[in-house]
């Protein structure tokens, strides 16, 4: 029979842990919101698919060890992308019907220097930083999700394969598949701008 | 893969860059989901383990099935079965109480035969047989 510890000593365990979750989440909240970004395109969407992630995990993994949350993060964070990314498409077929219907963001053109923000460096520079963004972005959006996942989770969040694989829910042969594809992608598609 | 080094370095360094230049309206909303989510930590982590749901989502799914699973038998032609005597004495004495305010039933036969009786009494009597 499992037994509760007593109140004081539960409330100091409840603490530590909330203290841990909170340095967690604010360590990976930015990358998390970019990746999400950059798959759906949305700002809006993104911090809705961020937000959700992190109160799945608080719900219902919070009492797991700390080295099990990044893995775990990451695959309800896909799941969520997937989800939106389904439900557009389901909503895109509809809206085709329907007059004056608005436009899909996946079809907005952005604009480079939405990502620009104040101070840093001069502005020439980050015109040149942001132009290669959006191209790494174009790109990125241009491979099939599972090697954008897997990019993204080895090379942006430096996930090693084991977590990847947890994190995508498939095996570590195919994350080394995808990840490999995806290089394979991006250095045909960028190879030339970036030499 | 050190071919691939110089695409995988430069990539994620302008990741970072983006990740680095968030505006103000993103991180601050970011802050608040997190605040958000720490307060949901923070009260599951303050319940019980046998108030928490996540133990009792199981068991209350199982019990409704296992409910459900019994209204099912009881309700289905094939659940029913024949009442016998030891089953309930009561619900015979309910069924014999039922039965015998009917019409057909065993008092009324009884009542009919009492007419056959008096009617044949009344036969007799009108139409007496020549003494003994």
């Amino acid at each position: 029979m499992v037994r509760d510890p007593p109140a004081p000593a539960r409330e100091g365990a409840v603490l530590d842990q909330t203290r841990e979750l909170d340095k967690f989440l604010a360590e990976v909240e930015r990358r998390a919101f970019r990746m999400a970004q950059i798959a759906l395109r949305d700002p809006d969407d993104a911090l809705d698919v961020v937000q959700d992630a992190m109160l799945k995990l608080a719900r219902n993994y919070s009492a797991k060890p700390s080295a099990e949350w990044r893995p775990l993060f990451y695959r309800i964070l896909e799941n969520g992308i997937r989800d939106l990314q389904r439900r557009r498409s389901v909503r895109k077929r509809f809206m085709v019907w329907l007059p004056g219907a608005k436009e899909d963001p996946d079809n907005e053109a952005q604009d480079p220097l939405d990502n620009v923000a104040d101070g840093g460096p001069d502005a020439p520079e980050i015109l040149m930083q942001s132009q290669a963004m959006e191209k790494l972005e174009t790109s990125l959006r241009g491979l099939p999700a599972r090697q954008r996942e897997a990019f993204m989770l080895r090379n942006f969040e430096g996930l090693d394969v084991a977590e990847t694989a947890k994190a995508m829910g498939c095996s570590e042969g195919s994350v080394k598949t995808h990840y490999s594809r995806a290089v394979h992608s991006l250095r045909d598609q960028l190879g030339e701008v970036w030499q | 893969m050190n071919h691939h080094d110089g695409l995988e370095e430069r990539s994620r360094t302008l990741f970072q860059d983006s990740v680095d230049n968030l505006d103000m309206r993103v991180r601050s909303r970011l802050t608040q989901a997190r605040h958000a989510a720490l307060e949901v930590a923070a009260a599951s982590g303050r319940r019980p383990w046998l108030l928490r749901a996540s133990i009792w989502t199981p068991a209350a799914g199982v019990t409704a099935a296992a409910v459900l699973g019994v209204a099912l038998w009881f309700g289905s032609p094939v659940g029913h079965h024949v009442i016998t005597a030891s089953d309930n004495p009561t619900a015979f004495e309910d069924l014999d109480i039922v039965a015998s305010s009917d019409d057909g039933s065993g008092d009324a036969m009884e009542m009919l035969q009492d007419d056959v009786d008096f009617y044949d009494w009344a036969n007799k009597a009108e139409n007496p047989g020549p003494a003994a």
